[in-house]
């Protein structure tokens, strides 16, 4: 493997621990190589990934590598098949995750992420991790988002690139601390955007 | 209907007779219009066994959903045909005001079939068309034609061939609103080969958009995103396309002296910047785009638009001339004869080396500006040496017993980004439907600009990925018809929203992709059908085998295998380069193989 992939799974990986985005060892990520697709292992600790920790296996065809990919493998494969994605970033942004408790959508109020997400919708899956069902309800989301939220999980955002990706979800958690600091001082907002009442649309 | 006018022209210039049809909404809905558009209507009209010069073969311009809305740039079109240069499937598009106002005229495309017996050209307008004798306008130059027949910005305007088309030059382009081109693999060959002069038209219904609202939230959010982009609110406005001279020289990736080396050492002195300072009259730009790129430049001799990057690079480091007055001169006579600049460069440097070699008798030399005034006109009269060239590189090196020093991929010249310093574009190159071409994709964007995120130039593993989804959103960019330039800033997801405010009809971002994958494959299948293989997708020998030798691409040659290996499987095609069936029914192509 090119020794520049797995420098970006530590790197992107390191900076979503250190970011607070992930726990211990929750998120995962992935990137498409054509048919196949490299994915962090089950159970390793994204903070702090070597280069035994990336699994690659088929899109679409299984080989000894689903035995040591992350439990999140039939989620990427089935947004690889479905969008353009060409990486995945999986993270539990705290902040985003508790919006998502209350909310189907979550439209940002702050400049940037209003200037690049426009509005993140929220997903619900009974059965929140590794379900057929959840993996077509995502992968269909992201057929038009570039990242979404399931409620009380997490996001998932794609991009062209692993530090596209990660850039999306960066963002959503920032805009909600920002949206949360906001209502914390609970003072009237006065709106700055233009055409802001077309973004649930978005 | 929205979005489409959902009428197709179709003009037999044999029999003189004009007709119209309904164009097919499923067809629409899956290629959308312009190069996806072309393609699907060009499987029906013309197999293989059809010459491209013959009269069976057609002209197909095309417009699409987008075009004359209003949205930022939607002033494209694409003429679509069977290539006499390559012998590939070909489309070529161009901006301006022309494509705008067929649209306004009430046509999805228009398909014109046959051969006229004497020169013609079509007058469309809102209450007919018509095919006059072009007898007057034959052995015109592109201005003139251009004045003759009335343009006039916004309200009428002209297509046509000049001298190089008439000529049958397989690197002559179609030219539009007097200095734009269809340019690339000669469509102003087949165009002349039917005796068609020019097509001008006068429109007059601006299409209607269904949901206003919507749209003007679209057209908000990308005027946002095209002023906040340094690349589209600063470099190409101040500089134009010729921005890339220094960037691209910089990291050894500008194609010196055919190729022979990867810099140029007076880059400096036919730069962007280098232009705005002593040529630069203002900028200009086409219907409906804020970026304005365009540039007026003028010299002690010519005054007019251009010239473009690659045009400023073919005939200058491509023929190691530092001469930019020259250049603007170069590119202005192109303009006027109607020739596409790359391939015109590109050829005459292939004759420079050819002649360094001592394999042919010419004054074609490096660095001599002084030649490329009369071998153009030499190549638009087909006179002397000049027949040669008016072939394209491909046959001219051939002819002269050194095929690999045509610097093409299936005989359509290489643009100006060297694929030992960029490992994606050399696969781009490779696999480029229509030839080697830069704009089928955009590993610019990539592997130098850093869109959305910079990867390494020479990074092998994993770069057919990115190759693959970048030709996939430029067939769709073709399609709408928009200018590659907005999606520097603009990302598919706005196009896909643009076009459900236009068309009411829920285009997900993913979906759109689709569309230029099935655009992809359907030419893939053409070019399979005229009998192009795996061996064709390849680049140069000397790209392959022969490292540069100094610069920051110094050592590299362009590792191609690895990356079409792993393509083919991005794709879903098997080892020699056919898309599988399971691919086909994914994409509905099926029904076609």
């Amino acid at each position: 493997m090119d020794e520049r992939i797995y420098e970006m799974f530590r790197d992107i990986g390191r900076d979503l621990y250190v970011a607070g985005l992930v726990s211990s060892h929750g998120g995962n990520l992935s990137i498409r190589l054509g048919d196949r697709l490299i994915i962090k292992r089950r159970g390793a600790m994204l903070g702090r990934l070597k280069p035994h920790d990336l699994i690659e296996t088929g899109i679409e065809k299984n080989d000894s590598g689903v035995m040591l990919a992350s439990t999140e493998l039939l989620v990427h494969r089935t947004i690889y098949r479905m969008t353009p994605a060409l990486a995945i970033v999986h993270c539990h942004p705290r902040t985003a995750i508790a919006f998502s408790l209350s909310r189907d959508e979550i439209i940002p109020i702050d400049n940037e992420a209003s200037y690049l997400l426009k509005k993140v919708p929220v997903l619900v899956e009974e059965f929140a991790s590794g379900t057929p069902e959840m993996a077509n309800k995502l992968a269909t989301a992201l057929q038009q988002y570039k990242i979404v939220m399931l409620r009380g999980h997490g996001s998932f955002a794609i991009g062209q690139t692993m530090d596209e990706a990660f850039q999306w979800s960066s963002i959503l958690e920032e805009s909600c601390q920002i949206a949360l600091a906001a209502k914390l001082i609970n003072e009237p907002f006065i709106e700055y955007r233009g055409m802001t009442t077309e973004y649930a649309r978005w | 209907m929205h979005g489409w006018t959902g009428k197709i022209l179709e003009i037999d210039l044999t029999q003189r007779k004009v007709t119209t049809r309904a164009l097919d909404m499923d067809i629409a809905r899956l290629f959308l219009g312009g190069r996806g558009l072309g393609a699907r209507l060009l499987w029906d009209e013309v197999g293989a066994t059809v010459e491209p010069l013959a009269p069976e073969n057609v002209l197909i311009f095309a417009v699409g959903p987008l075009t004359a809305t209003g949205y930022q740039t939607s002033n494209r079109f694409t003429v679509s045909t069977k290539s006499p240069l390559t012998g590939t499937i070909l489309d070529a598009n161009s901006g301006g005001y022309w494509g705008m106002q067929f649209k306004r005229a009430g046509y999805d495309a228009l398909i014109v079939r046959g051969r006229a017996e004497t020169p013609v050209y079509i007058e469309i307008k809102p209450d007919g068309v018509a095919i006059h004798d072009a007898q007057h306008l034959w052995g015109q130059r592109v201005r003139a034609t251009t004045q003759i027949l009335g343009q006039n910005n916004n309200k009428r305007n002209v297509l046509c061939i000049g001298p190089a088309g008439e000529n049958l030059s397989r690197i002559a382009a179609i030219m539009n609103d007097g200095a734009r081109a269809l340019a690339r693999g000669g469509p102003g060959a087949v165009m002349g080969s039917k005796n068609l002069k020019a097509i001008v038209v006068e429109g007059k219904e601006r299409p209607e958009i269904l949901d206003q609202e919507l749209f003007k939230f679209m057209l908000y959010e990308t005027r946002k995103l095209l002023r906040a982009s340094p690349l589209t609110s600063q470099a190409l406005p101040e500089f134009g396309t010729a921005v890339l001279i220094n960037i691209i020289n910089a990291i050894g990736a500008l194609p010196t002296r055919n190729f022979q080396q990867s810099q140029f050492e007076n880059a400096e002195a036919i730069s962007g910047e280098m232009l705005t300072e002593k040529h630069l009259v203002k900028n200009a730009a086409c219907w409906a785009c804020p970026i304005a790129c365009t540039r007026i430049s003028k010299t002690d001799r010519v005054e007019g638009e251009g010239p473009e990057f690659e045009t400023t690079w073919a005939f200058g480091a491509q023929c190691g001339i530092d001469d930019l007055a020259a250049i603007i001169e170069a590119n202005a006579l192109c303009n006027d004869l109607g020739f596409d600049t790359i391939s015109a460069g590109s050829t005459i440097a292939c004759a420079m080396e050819l002649t360094e070699r001592g394999l042919l008798d010419s004054d074609l030399r490096f660095g001599r500006a002084d030649v490329l005034a009369p071998t153009l006109e030499a190549m638009a009269a087909r006179r002397g040496l000049g027949d040669d060239l008016a072939e394209g590189s491909a046959r001219l090196a051939r002819k002269y017993g050194a095929p690999e020093l045509s610097m093409s991929v299936k005989g359509l010249e290489m643009p100006a980004y060297d694929p030992r310093g960029m490992q994606g574009q050399g696969l781009l190159y490779a696999t480029s439907n229509r030839g080697a071409c830069h704009m089928r994709g955009n590993m610019l964007s990539l592997e130098v600009l850093g869109l959305p995120k910079l990867i390494d130039r020479f990074q092998v593993q994993g770069k057919a990925a990115f190759v693959a989804l970048h030709q996939n959103s430029a067939a769709v960019i073709d399609s709408l018809v928009l200018c590659k330039f907005t999606n520097l800033a603009v990302a598919e997801e706005y196009f896909a929203r643009a076009l459900s405010a236009v068309t009411g009809i829920r285009y997900a971002t993913g979906e759109l992709i689709r569309v230029g994958e099935r655009v992809w494959n359907l030419e893939r299948l053409y070019n399979l059908r005229e009998g192009f293989t795996r061996a064709d997708d390849t680049l140069p020998p000397r790209l392959l085998n022969q490292a540069v030798t100094d610069g920051p691409s110094k050592g590299w040659v362009s590792h191609l295998q690895p990356m079409l290996q792993e393509y083919y499987r991005v794709r879903g095609w098997d080892e020699n380069g056919v898309p599988r069936l399971s691919k086909l029914k994914e994409l509905g192509l099926d029904g076609l193989r």
